[in-house]
């Protein structure tokens, strides 16, 4: 059996195979279908420092070859994450290792959440940091898409706290390498994408947008190449570890991501079709890596034959 | 959890009903309770399909479909011996009525299966108000009969029962039937239960609705499904509940009707 684990400098993964924030809740939601700890990681939904409401309704529309969501970062703030046994606590009974998405719509706001979780980091393995959701106004997007203010966030949550910093990145930018190397610069100890693609569908009878906030994000099969070309371009880019997502339903779809250069994947849009389908991503990469004659999944990102 | 299909039948028109072996499931089920359908593995329409337990015995799974997308197009077409992914039963469902009361199904269309395993769960002889567009669109009331229900109907052309709307059938059955105890049972279109919710509130009339949402994940993790649910003790007085898990049933008092 080939060697699983990836090595982030200040932690280790147990395998490459974590769920994608917003797509697994805060992770208790999958609880009853598997054992949790068999995980990478799970990520949780985007943290800040209040509750929030999120976008107004339809949120979620069908598309061909994948879906589009405004769910707008509903959460229930951090006070309750860090201690209702719906969150963290819960969540850290199951024995996964737990990364916390969070996000503010002020540079301060992130800072905050960034120390309020360094404060409180047992059980925490990392921070994700979330500069990249298109579907809110303030925070998310607007700081994913402009370089300086990119650069400015990470530093700020690089300052707050101790914890190893993910930063996921937005597609929707110009050249997302050079977003990379910003938040490399601002200390940031990895990096992880693709967040959703900007997008919108319309009803043609109700001659309205099928999201209430009019623009989307696209996730799901169809974006797998997008996703693919952007982790082979961010992972020549930078030092730091790569995290690939974009459309992963299968093992196969995992190991192109690890081939075009990721250290590590994470499973979005097929947990709602599909609960276990992380778990089948791992079995499947276990089973490519012996059959191939690999002897860790690490070697698999300079393995890409061009 | 793989389920094989038992039958897979027309009901009338584009109303199907289909059934599924699903011991474990079947036993757990109870009203106003859904079934999370992967209909077969497919990359162009990926999502699951939420539909109510229609009913729950003999270890089958029951749904009642009306055939009105790509999703329900493809379950039309299974066969039995062909097989989906079900999860369930999911959601909260409706509570079973006290011994006492008369529950009273108010039901738009096919929400009509949703609420049939009350039959099932009744000391007194129930009511189904169904309402629907024409009698095209009156399904189950034959089925709600055997099992003891007194069905009135009401339709928007008149073509079958009341003509107007469901909600309309409330007084006249409240006037039928003076000094007896009601419980209310609503699924249907959500201006439709908006309607109810605010008639039921007005005569001082208890009961429980199933809300929900275009769903996604079905299991809570998505927030894609969520509806507007009043919590007084806010600032806003709402909060956003996931319909999936935290619903789909909800109690009258928890409606927010804007």
């Amino acid at each position: 059996m080939a060697d699983l684990s990836v090595d982030f400098g200040k932690f280790t993964l147990k395998n490459p195979v974590m769920t994608a924030s917003g797509t697994f809740g805060y992770g208790m939601e999958y609880a009853e279908f598997y054992d949790l700890s068999r995980l990478g990681a799970v990520v949780v939904k985007g943290i800040r420092s209040i509750p929030s409401h999120g976008n107004p309704t339809p949120r979620i529309a069908e598309v061909t070859g994948g879906m589009l969501n405004a769910i707008g970062l509903q959460g229930p703030g951090i006070d309750k994450f860090l201690h209702d046994d719906h969150y963290l606590p819960g969540l850290k009974k199951t024995g996964a290792t737990v990364i916390v998405n969070m996000w503010g719509v002020t540079i301060e706001e992130y800072a905050e959440v960034a120390a309020r979780l360094d404060a409180e980091s047992d059980g925490i393995t990392a921070l994700e940091v979330n500069i990249s959701c298109p579907n809110v106004k303030a925070g998310g997007a607007a700081f994913g898409t402009d370089l300086k203010l990119a650069h400015e966030v990470v530093s700020a949550v690089r300052n707050a706290t101790k914890l190893p910093i993910i930063t996921k990145l937005s597609p929707n930018v110009g050249n997302i390498a050079d977003f990379a190397r910003a938040v490399e610069d601002a200390g940031s100890d990895a990096v992880s994408l693709i967040n959703t693609l900007s997008a919108m569908a319309i009803d043609i009878n109700t001659r309205k947008p099928k999201i209430a906030n009019k623009f989307a994000g696209f996730s799901g099969p169809a974006v797998k190449p997008v996703a693919v070309r952007m982790v082979y371009e961010v992972s020549r880019a930078v030092k730091i570890p790569v995290i690939g997502m974009g459309g992963i339903s299968t093992g196969a779809d995992a190991v192109e991501f690890l081939l075009a250069g990721a250290d590590a994947v994470a499973v979005g849009t097929a947990n709602f079709v599909d609960p276990f389908a992380p778990l089948k991503v791992i079995h499947f990469i276990n089973e490519y890596l012996d059959k191939n004659g690999f002897k860790s999944v690490a070697e698999l990102k300079n393995a890409l034959i061009v | 959890m793989k389920a094989f299909i038992v039958s897979n039948e027309q009901l009338q028109n584009d109303y199907y009903r289909i059934r599924f072996d699903a011991r474990e499931m079947a036993a757990k089920s109870g009203p106003g309770q859904f079934v999370h359908v992967r209909i077969d593995e497919r990359n162009d329409n990926i999502l699951r399909r939420p539909f109510s337990i229609h009913n729950a015995e003999n270890g089958m799974i029951t749904v009642v479909y009306k055939v009105v997308g790509t999703g329900t197009e493809r379950l039309r077409e299974k066969l039995p011996g062909d097989s989906c992914d079900l999860i369930g039963p999911v959601g909260v469902g409706f509570s079973s009525p006290e011994d006492d009361v008369i529950p009273v199904a108010v039901c738009g269309g096919y929400g009509a299966a949703a609420t049939f395993m009350l039959t099932q769960r009744t000391k007194q002889p129930g009511v189904l108000l169904l309402g629907a567009r024409s009698a095209a669109d009156i399904i189950l009331t034959k089925e709600y009969e055997e099992r003891g229900f007194e069905v009135k109907i009401a339709t928007d052309d008149g073509s079958l029962g009341h003509k107007g709307r469901v909600t309309e059938l409330i007084d006249r059955l409240l006037a039928e039937k003076p000094g007896k105890k009601f419980f209310f049972y609503g699924c249907g279109p959500h201006p439709m239960l908006m309607a109810l919710a605010k008639i039921l509130k007005a005569k001082n009339l208890d009961g429980e609705l199933s809300i929900d949402h275009f769903m996604c994940c079905g299991v809570g993790a998505c927030f894609g499904c969520v509806v507007k649910i009043a919590a007084p003790e806010t600032a806003d007085g709402w909060v956003y509940k996931r319909s999936c898990v935290d619903g789909p049933v909800f109690k009258l008092a928890d409606v927010y009707a804007e």
